[in-house]
């Protein structure tokens, strides 16, 4: 039993198709490392990438460091936590999911769509298995862990409780381990205080003046130290409501705290890209412990307390020494104020080194391959359609490449890209770029096999089909008498399935579904569309307008340019002026052989050109080669300029026309 | 009305009557109120009223344009033998409903409108009269008339000022600025405060979140943002435009906001940018557009001016001297109970040093 789920989504976001072109294997972040989390057990550091992966590590292992990578959120991975010793890890993404991993084996376990927007942060109370998300919607919510691990795909209900209150998007989030306070962070410019066992509103702590954007709670809840982009951090006593102290020891916003246990030293770090080591009863005990090249995102400590895990937002994470805390001596020579000073470490005891982040690409005229240059200036070629990298170029220079490879074609914008990832995600929808809007013939886009003859095919049609080739879905019963659009060797089993005859694309390719502009709604890799879950979800999904090219073979409608045909002024030759209507792809040549069958070769001019609305397209279309060809006969101009025989109409509009005005073509007899 | 002219002339005294100025008012002809009241405030603004006399002299007649038709009514309003009286701007009205469709009829208009229009459109003419042999010459080049295009008008140099829209991403911090030209500011009022507020609030921050994120470049998605909109650089002239009429959901249509927003003799601008050319300049009051009534499409448009020391109200054809305290009168009201309103719609401030 099939039914219609496209009529009860009126109200809902449209949901657009997207992939990403990428290795199978991504061993290394390709973009800044948001979070961090390290497990004594295992001995495995956790990293949160901006490329959405969550990648695990043995850094004692110096070769080859990765363990595996925990890929299944769709942007920014922004904050991670380990709980339950180390078994399961929590994430929060800006695909504005909260995600349940097994943290040995690294598989998803569940997924939590409560937030509305980005997930930016996450706090945990150890001896509750308590935890808390919160992001740029406003709002927090409480998970209780054994809950959420024993969630099955039956059982999927979880009711949360939530903190509210919050007035402005939420930055940063901390409890202490007893889980009796909690405590937000936000550009409201407040420290907003809970009891996360009543949800009961305890206190609002003024005094930043901009962003709050790290936060620590001490083990008893009596204190609470904050980092904030106006370049401060605060002391707060939760007991008196009140800032006891304000410290001045970064250049620009603060947005990382490491406290010690016993509250009385905090490692800092944030945009001036410096870690400083204070101690929070003395600030001018402190130490410059190291200068990173990008500013710092999150530092964890390294088990024996001897030094520290560092996040930046470049790829790459550090392992850095500390001082040990009584060698922290008093900064009270003046001349110290005037050099500036010098940091404990000169370079980090280990890197993990991370890989470059796509920053720039050109999408070239065939509208099919595209340009790309990364973050460490190495240029690349890759092509849309398959979904693949076709070259590594190399540290070459960027525009010289996308000059070199300039066609004088114009194909319709079919996707849209994006690079937040630091990888390539290509976008499918019907919005500003139709992606049916491109047809293009086989043999100029190199896809039919060597004499086979020449057909238009639709890029978007073809890539759609291939990303859901193994898709399987039932046929109804009811739609067997429509047999509109089927392919000549209709099979009459009860399924059909997708793909098309000319290429597939790499079965690693994460395919995701997503409101338009908004949030993921599911993401798998192209090969798993086979399965049986993995159908049923695809079935909830997949938009009408996909289901009807990949599985009703319907095929999109061809995009028409209307122009004008009128005779060339030096012909000397005189007829109304007639509007008509081709397919954008139809080359010059074809609206030539109109011209000789339909207004020259017919004795009485006027009258059929007068046909030419209706018809001009079929017959342009249709024409056969004859044993002369048309140019021989006929030329064509535009703006004066002679044409190609085999440029088509919308390449002739939008390199020679050059207006939004309706196209017009000149003929006139080759003498 | 003979009898008011010569009240008006008693009224200054025929020794205070400033030399070489005539106070002349202009025939209705048939709402056209809208612009009467702005064609007085901008024949005095000294500094637009000079060029325009200049370009009188300047043009012999050639085709008949928006600008040649205020250019001979500031002309025969300048050259008048008499000093005070009215004049009928026949041909200007006609030109002004040849030239834009929606000023076409004998409805009331937007001030407003009117003024963004005729700004616009005389910098569009004399730019369109620019002498083509300055250009002519890069003619093969492709970008052939952009270098006399950016040059700027005297419509620019009197009017043009330039905000800049400072841009911070919340999530790495950096700040990206867009600069762009304005002829005149538009302002939000609230009641019961001064245009200084007003322009505080013009350009408090604005967060920029949910579907309306910020694309950062640094960060290669979008983000959280916040922005603000400063004044980099200040111009000549001031226009101000207090944004009365607000669309309100539950009647369908523009109501008039008559808050009472102060507006200052002498105004300094505090919302300027920390890069800004001439943060400092200081803002004499020289013209008001104040709109009578209780909607934007009914009621009468009236303007005062500064002149020479005094201040005189134009009501189309009539014209008074009035004392500069009666000015508080067209502040707005205090209570919203009220609908109709004699309130300050365009502020016109002149720059103290004239000299850019």
């Amino acid at each position: 039993m099939m039914t219609h789920k496209t009529s009860g989504s009126s109200g809902k976001k449209k949901v657009q198709v997207s992939y990403v072109i990428r290795e199978e294997t991504e061993p290394r972040h390709r973009s800044g490392v948001n979070s961090l989390q390290y497990s004594p057990t295992l001995q495995r550091l956790y990293s949160a990438g901006r490329d959405g992966i969550i990648r695990v590590w043995t850094p004692s292992n110096t070769k080859e460091p990765l363990v595996l990578t925990m890929e299944h959120h769709t942007d920014w991975v922004n904050d991670i936590v380990l709980c339950c010793s180390g078994r399961n890890l929590i994430s929060a993404s800006s695909d504005t999911t909260v995600k349940v991993w097994n943290a040995h084996k690294g598989f998803c376990m569940s997924t939590l769509r409560t937030h509305k927007d980005y997930v930016k942060a996450l706090a945990y109370a150890k001896d509750r298995e308590q935890v808390a998300s919160a992001g740029l919607d406003r709002a927090i919510f409480l998970w209780d862990i054994n809950t959420l691990t024993a969630l099955t795909a039956s059982n999927n209900v979880v009711t949360t409780s939530s903190v509210s209150g919050n007035k402005d998007s939420i930055y940063s989030l901390a409890m202490n381990p007893s889980g009796t306070v909690i405590v937000s962070g936000s550009t409201e410019k407040v420290l907003r205080v809970w009891d996360p066992r009543t949800c009961s509103k305890l206190m609002k702590l003024k005094g930043h003046k901009d962003n709050v954007k790290a936060l620590a709670v001490n083990r008893d809840g009596t204190q609470c130290l904050s980092g904030s982009s106006d370049g401060t951090m605060k002391l707060w006593s939760l007991g008196q409501q009140r800032c006891m102290q304000t410290f001045h020891i970064h250049d620009e916003g603060v947005w990382a705290l490491l406290v010690n246990d016993a509250f009385t030293h905090v490692l800092s770090g944030g945009r001036d890209r410096k870690i400083f080591m204070t101690d929070l009863r003395n600030p001018d005990r402190r130490v410059l412990v190291c200068e990173e090249t990008e500013p710092i995102l999150k530092m964890i400590s390294t088990p024996d307390q001897t030094g520290i895990w560092v996040a930046t937002s470049a790829s790459s994470i550090k392992q850095w020494s500390l001082p040990k805390l009584p060698t922290l001596s008093e900064n009270s020579h003046p001349a110290d104020y005037d050099e500036a000073p010098k940091p404990f470490n000169s370079k980090p005891d280990v890197t993990i080194k991370g890989g470059a982040a796509i920053r720039q690409f050109n999408i070239l005229n065939d509208k099919r391959h595209i340009v790309t240059k990364d973050t460490e200036n190495n240029v690349a070629v890759y092509d849309v359609l398959k979904a693949t990298k076709v070259e590594d170029l190399g540290p070459v220079d960027y525009e010289e490449e996308i000059k070199k490879r300039h066609k004088m074609t114009y194909v319709p914008n079919w996707f849209n890209i994006d690079l937040k990832t630091g990888m390539l995600t290509i976008h499918l929808g019907q919005d500003e770029n139709d992606c049916f809007s491109a047809w293009v013939s086989t043999k100029e886009a190199g896809l039919s096999p060597s004499e086979a003859a020449d057909q238009k095919v639709n890029y978007g049609n073809l890539v759609l089909q291939a990303l859901l080739e193994h898709w399987w879905r039932p046929l109804a019963n009811d739609e067997e008498g429509d047999g509109q659009g089927d392919p000549p060797n209709s099979v009459s089993n009860t399924h059909t399935r997708g793909g098309n005859e000319y290429f597939s694309v790499s079965g690693h390719t994460p395919v995701i579904l997503s409101e338009v502009g908004g949030r993921t709604l599911y993401r798998l890799l192209a090969r798993d569309a086979g399965g049986e879950t993995e159908g049923v979800l695809l079935n909830e999904t997949v938009p009408s307008w996909v289901v009807d090219i990949v599985m009703e073979k319907t095929l999109p409608v061809f995009i028409k340019i209307p122009f004008y045909l009128l005779p060339h002024g030096s012909s000397g030759m005189r007829t109304k002026k007639d509007r008509l209507i081709a397919n954008d792809f139809i080359q010059v040549r074809k609206v030539a052989e109109h011209v000789l069958e339909k207004v020259l070769g017919a004795g009485s001019e006027s009258g059929s050109v007068a046909a030419g609305p209706a018809n001009a397209d079929k017959e342009a279309d249709d024409a056969q080669d004859s044993n002369s060809l048309p140019e021989e006969k006929v030329e064509l101009l535009c703006n004066d300029v002679m044409l190609e025989p085999n440029m088509d109409l919308r390449t002739v509009r939008h390199f020679i026309w050059k207006s939004s005005s309706d196209l017009v073509l000149h003929y006139r007899p080759v003498k | 009305m003979g009898a008011n002219v010569s009240q008006l002339e008693r009224d200054i005294g025929a020794d205070q009557f400033p030399p070489n100025e005539h106070f002349f008012g202009l025939v209705n002809f048939g709402n056209t109120c809208y612009s009467n009241s702005v064609l007085q405030a901008l024949y005095f603004c000294k500094p637009f009223r000079e060029k325009i006399l200049e370009y009188k002299a300047r043009n012999k007649r050639t085709k008949e344009t928006l600008l040649t038709c205020l250019a001979d009514l500031f002309y025969s309003i300048a050259t008048q033998k008499k000093k005070v009286g009215s004049i009928a701007p026949k041909k200007f009205i006609a030109r002004l409903r040849k030239e834009k469709v929606e000023f076409d009829n004998y409805m009331q208009q937007d001030a407003h409108e009117f003024l963004n229009f005729l700004i616009n459109h005389i910098n569009e003419i004399i730019l369109a009269e620019r002498p083509q042999n300055a250009n002519s010459r890069h003619k093969s080049g492709s970008g052939d008339s952009v270098s006399s295009q950016s040059e700027p008008t005297w419509v620019h140099e009197i009017f043009q000022g330039i905000l800049t829209s400072e841009t911070r991403c919340l999530n790495c911090e950096a700040v990206s600025c867009k600069d762009e030209d304005f002829f005149d500011l538009q302002v939000d009022i609230d009641q019961n405060t001064s245009i200084t507020h007003c322009l505080k609030c013009f350009s408090s921050t604005e967060t920029l979140c949910g579907d309306n994120k910020f694309k950062c470049d640094n960060c290669v998605s979008y983000q959280e943002a916040q922005k603000r909109m400063r004044v980099k650089r200040l111009p000549m002239i001031l226009a101000l435009h207090l944004k009365r009429f607000k669309y309100m959901e539950q009647y369908n249509r523009h109501i008039k906001v008559s808050h009472r927003v102060v507006f200052p003799l002498e105004l300094r601008l505090f919302n300027t940018s920390d890069d800004a050319v001439n943060p400092d300049r200081l803002y004499d009051l020289v013209a008001v557009v104040i709109h009578c009534g209780s909607g934007p499409n009914r009621g009468h448009y009236i303007s005062i001016v500064k002149s020479h020391g005094f201040w005189l109200l134009f009501d189309d054809d009539m014209v008074d001297k009035i004392d500069s305290s009666a000015i508080e009168d067209f502040y707005g009201l205090t209570s919203d109970i009220q609908k109709s309103s004699e309130t300050g719609y365009i502020l016109f401030y002149q720059s103290r040093d004239i000299a850019p």
